[in-house]
């Protein structure tokens, strides 16, 4: 069953000018969420004492969750001694969340939970035509996904896309994108809301998956993180002060176009950035023709060679490592990372990986922590994922500006959240 | 909460010279001087300060123990775990000095240190030209190379303390080796680098960065070709920063970056590098950004307590 509670949603915009009681109400539901979040299944004398609430709100508060068909009974406690207790949990129905990951090679949709479990995951090459043909494969997608739930997209209420380049504020266009056709004179934020019938918030595709990888992957609990994704193009992610740095146009971390391995002002480079004009994987491919290789279509292709023992491709992915590391080098002059994460098609590659950390130890006096990304191709997902949620559990629980974001559950968490 | 009375003391320490200023809690300056950096090293710098802080008492009729709030600004990285203090070439024995707690026994207060540039960062955001500025940089360029950054309105330390330390930016010619003190890009636009370019490119007698500043406004070709040079490498790295953090405003200071015949050689070079546009602006604060962010962040210790790296 599916129970909408859009009424509810409306009221809690409304909050800053309810009365002091509807405050505290919505602070208990609230408080109440958030241990359901991170400590289900879960008995309500158990959530009391969690929250601090009284027995008394607390059964209030579930007593509402179980009306709006936001939790559910998983069970009884297997007590020692004395009566066992309902044991709830948060339930599906309560609402869902979508996460897109627009890649210029491939299209990832995921539909979770209100509690963050992925529910269903699917991916295919984008549509080569890009523009609008791309918008109608997510919309196809993401109806495809809600109908093998045997439900429909009415019940997603938060949607993220991980897209490349940046957004257009002003006009939803998606910009400095050079690997996907036609999204820079289109409304795709538009476009796609009015396709899959709620709000659709974009965050740039390295972004997000390093927040998918700071959510689920392997830069959980750090809070200085630099995530530098290199496959068709490169690209980097800042995570500092415990939030993304998305510079003053949302441009930030754009470092396709650092002034490494090559003339800035030659033309290609300045179109398509110097740094991603020699590493991204069209210039893998040319620069390993320039060598006087041949029959390569792919940059994969040059990096199989390469492991393979072909000592031109080697050399073509040696100079690849090498211009990684000098981009890496500045990042960490600048930025003192606590954590270098590597991800993206080549980076998360471990013979590569290994490459760039060798090299780093050459180019920079600081040590730093290198690991590659753990989510591999879902990273990007799985942080559009974990901001859609953020922004679902914002529009049920939030508090104006009261409080802070309520805290995801971490994936290690589950086993040991109850004590 | 603060009473009237409250005063602050702070200092701006460099290679060469010491600045140092009592100020009001709202960083406004009461009395200030400036001495050459005693040469014989860290304890007998801390010392210095103190002594500073006793001078301008005196001159200010201040009594040292009103000065509640002191801030002292280092040319070098502080680990905010640690308060370990590296990276500072200029001043012997600096790095395994304490002289946080020196002078906290001196003055019989907290006191807080602070990387030098970032409190040049803090200075133009408060007082300067980076006022309305939430992402910013303050390129530091004189002896060596620093940075200060403030990312969404708040000063950026790094995870180690050592965010900005573009010394070691490799720009230029290939990076130095691991083993060698000083780094690249500090390599490339550092004054003994342009000194030496000069030299090198035979150019007249010149043994400072400033001789060959006064020379460019002589007419001498070899200089113009030097700063050229130096501003190509500068630029660089200005693209390099705007495209890792997308800054609103990158603030040029240090004894050379504050020269406009720099600042516009490097514009000169940006039309060329960046097919974007790129804020940049000479320092309004000049040789005193330091201080003055000093001065401004110690005021602001009684209210925000962790003022202090972290």
């Amino acid at each position: 069953m599916i129970v909408r509670i859009g009424d509810e949603s409306n009221n809690m915009r409304a909050l800053p000018s309810l009365p002091i009681a509807g405050v505290s109400r919505q602070l208990s539901r609230r408080s109440a969420f958030e241990a359901l979040l991170h400590h289900s299944p879960i008995s309500r004398a158990h959530l009391a004492k969690v929250t601090g609430l009284s027995k008394q709100t607390m059964s209030e508060v579930i007593d509402d969750f179980e009306r709006q068909g936001l939790v559910r009974r998983v069970g009884r406690t297997r007590g020692n001694v004395g009566r066992t207790a309902v044991l709830y949990e948060l339930s599906p129905a309560g609402g869902h969340v979508l996460g897109i990951d627009l890649g210029a090679q491939q299209l990832t949709v995921a539909l979770a939970d209100i509690a963050g479990r992925v529910l269903a995951e699917v991916h295919e090459p984008t549509d080569s035509r890009g523009g609008t043909q791309v918008i109608e494969q997510i919309a196809r997608l993401a109806d495809h996904l809600a109908r093998e739930h045997h439900t429909h997209l009415g019940v997603i209420r938060s949607i993220v896309l991980a897209t490349p380049g940046v957004v257009n504020p002003r006009t939803g266009a998606i910009e400095m994108a050079p690997n996907i056709t036609g999204l820079a004179h289109i409304n795709v934020v538009g476009l796609l809301t009015e396709k899959l019938g709620s709000p659709v918030v974009c965050e740039n595709d390295i972004n997000l998956a390093l927040l998918g990888e700071i959510w689920h992957g392997c830069a959980q609990n750090v809070g200085n993180v630099a995530f530098l994704a290199l496959g068709t193009g490169i690209g980097l992610g800042l995570y500092i002060n415990d939030r993304l740095v998305r510079g003053e146009n949302g441009a930030a971390g754009e470092i396709g176009y650092l002034p490494i391995g090559g003339d800035p002002m030659q033309a290609e480079a300045r179109a398509q950035g110097c740094l991603e004009y020699q590493v991204g994987a069209s210039g893998v491919v040319r620069r390993h023709r320039e060598a006087g290789g041949s029959g390569v279509e792919s940059a994969r292709e040059v990096f199989e060679r390469a492991q393979a023992g072909d000592p031109l491709a080697a050399s073509v992915v040696d100079e690849t490592a090498r211009l990684t590391a000098l981009a890496a080098a500045t990042v960490i002059a600048t930025a003192d990372p606590k954590l270098l994460v590597l991800g993206g098609s080549v980076g998360a590659r471990p013979d590569f990986a290994d490459k760039v950390a060798r090299m780093l130890v050459q180019l920079s006096p600081r040590p730093v922590e290198i690991r590659t990304s753990t989510l591999g191709r879902r990273a990007g997902v799985v942080g559009a994922l974990s901001v859609a949620l953020r922004r679902l559990h914002d529009e049920f629980f939030g508090v104006a500006e009261l409080t802070a974001p309520l805290p995801l559950p971490q994936a290690a968490a589950r086993d040991t959240a109850r004590q | 909460m603060m009473v009237e009375a409250d005063y602050c003391f702070a200092a701006d320490l460099g290679g060469t010279k010491l600045a140092a200023a009592i100020a009001d809690t709202q960083g406004r300056i009461v009395a200030e001087r400036t001495e050459p950096t005693d040469p014989r090293g860290a304890a007998h710098v801390a010392e210095q300060i103190a002594a500073c802080a006793d001078k301008l008492s005196q001159a200010a009729g201040i009594e040292v123990v009103q000065a509640r709030h002191v801030m002292v600004g280092i040319p070098g990285a502080i680990d905010p775990r640690t308060g370990r203090i590296s990276l500072i070439p200029n001043i012997p024995g600096l790095e395994n000095f304490d002289v946080r707690a020196f002078l906290q026994g001196r003055f019989g207060t907290d006191v807080a240190i602070e990387n030098d540039v970032n409190l040049a960062m803090l200075g133009e955001h408060a007082l300067g030209c980076a006022r309305d500025c939430r992402n910013a940089a303050f390129l530091s360029l004189g002896t060596g190379a620093g940075l200060g950054l403030l990312i969404d309105g708040r000063l950026y330390r790094g995870a180690s303390g050592s965010a900005g330390e573009i010394a070691d930016l490799p720009i230029g010619h290939e990076p130095a080796s691991k083993n060698s003190p000083a780094t690249t890009f500090e390599l490339e636009v550092g004054s003994s680098a342009i000194v030496e370019r000069y030299q090198r490119q035979g150019g007249k007698d010149a043994t400072t960065v400033r001789d060959i500043f006064r020379l460019l406004e002589q007419g001498d070709d070899v200089a113009s070709a030097v700063l050229d040079t130096t501003a190509r490498i500068v630029a660089v790295a200005v693209v390099t920063l705007q495209s890792l953090l997308d800054l609103e405003l990158i603030v040029f200071g240090g004894s050379i970056g504050v020269r406009p015949e720099l600042h516009d050689r490097v514009r000169q070079a940006l039309t060329t590098f960046s097919s974007r546009p790129i804020n940049t602006a000479v320092s309004q604060l000049g040789d005193r950004a330091g201080l003055l962010g000093a001065a401004w962040a110690a005021g602001r210790v009684p209210r925000e307590k962790h003022m202090s790296p972290g």
